[in-house]
């Protein structure tokens, strides 16, 4: 009886590290590639009681997911907050200079997720926003939908973050101010993801 | 009181008149300081003149509209035709200006892109689409307008005195607050 017990052992871990391999395999997440042309990041803020937006549109972005591992999923997107657009030269001159962006000392910009979790409406990144110098908690809300066009799988994440400007110091001086422009900030984008 | 008489203009009227009045020279007072400011007080500064002119051109729309409710107190029979053309001219001018000065900042600001909100209380709609070329006319004319406005008004100012001092006539009194009127 002893020796029988004994023999199943080696085919139960057997079994347990088979069973292991296949798992990871089947939901190891695919990095997905960001169709820069077809891809969005906007930021909008109200600036004298009126709403304007503005855009980055330079980024990269490191995106690997699976819905059913979303503990290894993986969401960092970089910046290059020196291109911001706001479609006013004056404007983004300012926005760029010392009290503001200070695009010289800090040109980019890091949101990297901790942690994918499902949402009612979709999903949320919790993880760490890295704003001129200062690293904190941020959030962001997203959606993807999965389509398949000439052939290939892709993806289209939709979602947005509400950022506190003056958390990160964007804003300095009379900057610092909320009078004229909001402390809201809220980024808004809409990516094309390509499967590998 | 409140209604305009055939000898007097009525406490609303006379109330739109002095409103504008001092509101134009706000105007231009925020216009020429903006010139000299740049980054948050510069914006601050705009965001009160475009809100003031938004208000100019809301009293200006009800002070058409109560104008043409209200009896209009004549000019004086004596006055000779050219007098009077000069009158009805001045007097037409100041009227469409009150309207198309701000009418241009409006679609300045928005020919600009940045939106226009009445003292951060409601944001305005765009009048044009974004439009650098339009912004720039824009700019020149809105200027144009204005000074225009300046050269009429002190036409204005200086036939009130005339008919004050030396018509000796009820013209600029009846316009005035706390006045009698014969």
């Amino acid at each position: 009886m002893m020796s029988h017990i004994r023999g199943a052992w080696p085919l139960a871990a057997c079994m347990l590290v088979w069973a292991a391999s296949t798992a990871s395999a089947a939901t190891a997440p695919p990095t997905y590639a960001l169709d820069a042309t077809k891809s969005t990041l906007e930021f909008t803020f109200v600036q004298a009681g009126a709403q304007n937006k503005g855009r980055f549109p330079k980024f990269t972005l490191d995106f690997a997911f699976a819905d059913d591992n979303l503990a290894a999923s993986k969401l960092d997107v970089t910046i290059d907050v020196a291109a911001l657009d706001t479609a006013d030269q004056e404007r983004d001159d300012t926005l760029r200079d010392t009290d503001l962006f200070n695009v010289k000392k800090y040109p980019q910009a890091r949101f990297s997720a901790t942690q994918l979790t499902k949402t009612g409406a979709g999903y949320e990144a919790a993880g760490t926003l890295m704003l001129r110098g200062v690293s904190k908690a941020q959030r962001v809300q997203f959606t993807l939908r999965s389509a398949t066009e000439q052939g290939r799988h892709v993806l289209y994440m939709t979602g947005k973050s509400l950022v506190k400007r003056l958390d990160f110091g964007v804003g300095q001086g009379d900057w610092k101010s909320t009078e004229w422009v909001g402390a809201d900030v809220t980024v808004t984008f809409n990516l094309r993801l390509i499967a590998p | 009181m409140l209604r305009n008489t055939t000898v007097r203009w009525g406490g609303v009227a006379q109330f739109f008149h002095w409103t504008i009045v001092v509101l134009i020279i706000t105007q231009f007072t925020l216009a020429l300081t903006a010139e000299n400011l740049h980054g948050l007080k510069k914006l601050a500064v705009l965001a009160t003149h475009k809100s003031i002119g938004i208000t100019i051109l809301m009293l200006a729309l009800l002070r058409v509209l109560w104008r043409f409710n209200n009896p209009t107190p004549p000019l004086p029979a004596t006055l000779k035709p050219y007098e009077r053309f000069l009158a009805h001219f001045t007097h037409t001018a100041l009227y469409l200006l009150i309207f198309i000065t701000p009418l241009t900042g409006w679609i300045m600001s928005s020919a600009r892109g940045f939106p226009v909100s009445w003292f951060n209380q409601f944001q305005l709609p765009d009048l044009v689409a974004k439009n650098r070329p339009l912004y720039d006319f824009m700019v020149d004319t809105h200027e144009t307008l204005a000074w225009t406005l300046a050269g009429i008004a002190t036409l204005h100012l200086l036939a009130a005195l005339k008919h004050h001092f030396v018509m000796k006539d009820t013209v600029l009194r009846r316009m005035l607050p706390f006045t009698k009127t014969p």
